[in-house]
């Protein structure tokens, strides 16, 4: 399939979940798409052959997060499927149900920014070391470079003592 | 079974590797070593401490008074200093043997001599 | 300083920021400097797969082959370093081109080293296929059918050796490598034998890609102006790095800083894949499964331990591991 056949078929399959498109250049296409669509979307792109996920990312926009699903439909085309959520209460639903390959990346997304993914099977931190603050996330941008580095300081000093006792 | 013979051909062979501190290999035509300043051509403008991507080279002062100083510990050797120097005062030599103890040792500092 | 997040794939991760930022400034590269990564690309593919082989033998107890490969392997490092002024961190491209050209001097000196490395290369491919060491210990161990392959998003040599025909450089070509002809390797084995095969074979593949590259190189200029202000806008840029897909992604928001970057390494992609293919495994296989992957850990310092029979599952860090460890040399000193 090519971009716009792609594209009109999301159309039927979504209507009104599609806010907006953009196709940048070649193989290149973003979507923004409502966000009680998106478990939809992604089991739609899923039989339409998008099954390698590429990773997922989330962007802090001060009120909301950005989450971005990177896809690849064959290998060639890139369709980043995005949507905003309120950053009171970070949670959306898991997607290893239909993707299993998107296992380390929702735990990545779950250590740097705290989005809570509903249903996955293990969300222990993958990034960041044990002994880390539970309530600290460093890609947040209202922590900055100082905040982080007692935090990491401290977490090196507990576990040098972990390591004496 | 081929790995064998190749084995037994390599006895009669020199070794491949080299007694390092003792004989060294030839460095390439154009290999980035630590950079060097000739304080004669600069004019500091500052443009290398600008561009450096690990802040390695810091200035002190300005125009033909300044200083400058170059953290080796913290250079990365990627020749772009040498490369936006309008100048051309800044060469990239061939040293690359700067392992050591010390961190404060590895500072080289210029000066201009009038 | 995107160089410095790998060791052996430096040049991969260098290639994709600057498409990146390329893509983000509405600019692109010169022809030459697109043929000219191309051939450091393939340069670094044949030294990384190369060093792979040697730690795969050496996993395995193959010390031999270990070491006549990485002799061998100095080879494309001293192409490398003559080339680009370096053996690990070339610094050879920049955001708008590339800055050393490959002047037409050079050219007999790359070719008489890529000779030498094909016959290398082909000796490699028939000592392994007839040796009987590697054929025990690799053939039908760390199996990861195409099926899970798929699922579990895979990707590179790890999912061409379970059969799968996927690669970057084909489907989303970038550089110049819609100009280079070259087939994309596949092996229908789907174990850590067939993950060998496939990465000799992409070396002879790399190996012609450069010759044709340096052949049609066409003349003109190696970088174009880059504009001073960055719009606010965004990129996905993606490449085949030699352990697979290597993505990158970059949002400016108008200001001289970005607003995120994010890279994805291929390691972190082919650890669910690694999973799978360790289940019901010997323990003395794991070394070489999960060297299978050609794995850089630097963000892995977990281990599961799950039994097959029970379905139980303990989870060992870090710090419970070196306990261990402590107490096991305690009780045999």
């Amino acid at each position: 399939m090519e971009e716009d056949e792609i594209l009109s078929e999301l159309r039927r399959q979504l209507k009104e979940g599609i806010i907006d498109v953009k196709v940048p250049r070649k193989r290149r296409i973003f979507v923004w798409i409502r966000s009680e669509a998106f478990k939809n979307a992604i089991r739609r792109l899923k039989d339409m052959g998008f099954t390698h996920i590429s990773t997922i990312t989330a962007v802090d926009l001060k009120e909301s997060f950005e989450v971005i699903y990177h896809f690849a439909y064959k290998g060639s085309i890139e369709l980043s499927l995005r949507f905003n959520i309120p950053k009171e209460n970070p949670r959306i639903p898991t997607i290893t149900d239909v993707i299993p390959g998107a296992i380390l990346y929702e735990r990545e997304v779950h250590d740097l920014f705290g989005i809570d993914f509903i249903g996955h099977p293990d969300l222990i931190p993958l990034i960041l070391p044990e002994n880390w603050p539970r309530d600290i996330y460093p890609l947040r941008k209202e922590y900055s470079l100082e905040d982080l580095r007692g935090s990491i300081l401290k977490a090196g000093r507990d576990e040098r003592r972990v390591t004496a006792q | 079974m081929s790995i064998i013979l190749e084995a037994i051909r390599q006895i009669f062979k020199s070794p491949i590797t080299l007694k390092y501190p003792f004989e060294k290999t030839d460095v390439p035509k154009d290999f980035r070593g630590r950079p060097v300043w000739n304080m004669q051509k600069c004019v500091g403008c500052g443009l290398c401490s600008r561009v450096c991507p690990s802040g390695a080279i810091e200035m002190i002062g300005k125009g033909l008074k300044a200083e400058i100083k170059h953290y080796v510990d913290r250079c990365i050797f990627c020749g772009q200093c040498s490369e936006s120097c309008p100048r051309n005062a800044i060469t990239m030599t061939d040293e690359f043997e700067h392992a050591g103890y010390d961190r404060e040792k590895m500072i080289y500092e210029y000066r201009r001599e009038s | 300083m995107a160089e410095r997040i790998c060791g052996i794939c430096s040049d991969a991760h260098t290639t994709c920021y600057t498409q990146a930022i390329e893509d983000l400034l509405g600019i692109e590269a010169p022809p030459r400097a697109k043929y000219i990564r191309v051939i450091i690309a393939e340069l670094e593919r044949i030294h990384s797969h190369s060093l792979w082989l040697g730690i795969a033998a050496h996993e395995i107890g193959f010390d031999t082959l270990f070491m006549y490969l990485w002799r061998d392997r100095e080879t494309v490092m001293d192409m490398l370093e003559f080339i680009s002024g370096n053996r690990v961190h070339y610094a050879m491209n920049t955001i708008g081109g590339v800055r050393r050209d490959i002047p037409s001097e050079m050219t007999p000196k790359i070719k008489d080293g890529l000779d030498f490395l094909e016959k290398r290369i082909k000796y490699y491919i028939k000592t392994i296929s007839s040796d009987r060491t590697i054929q025990k210990r690799t053939v039908d161990v760390g199996i990861l059918k195409p099926k899970d392959a798929i699922e579990l998003c895979a990707v590179g040599p790890t999912l061409r050796a379970s059969g799968v025909k996927n690669d970057v450089r084909r489907d989303d070509p970038y550089a110049a490598y819609d100009e280079i002809p070259f087939n994309v390797v596949t092996h229908d084995g789907c174990d850590v034998f067939a993950r060998i095969i496939v990465r000799c074979e992409e070396m002879l593949e790399s190996i012609n890609m450069i010759r044709y590259a340096l052949d049609h190189m066409p003349a003109g200029m190696l970088r174009v102006r880059v504009p001073m202000a960055v719009e606010p806008n965004e990129a996905v840029s993606r490449v085949e790095a030699p352990r697979g897909e290597l993505i990158h992604y970059a949002r400016s928001n108008g200001t001289a800083r970005p607003e995120r970057y994010k890279v994805r390494s291929p390691t972190l992609a082919n650890i669910p894949a690694l999973c799978k293919m360790l289940m019901g495994q010997h323990v003395a296989d794991i070394p070489i499964v999960l060297a299978g992957i050609d794995p850089c850990f630097a963000c892995m310092d977990r281990l599961a331990l799950i039994d097959v029979n029970t379905g139980r599952k303990k989870i060992l860090d870090f710090n419970s591991l070196r306990e261990n460890i402590r107490r096991m040399r305690g009780n045999c000193p």
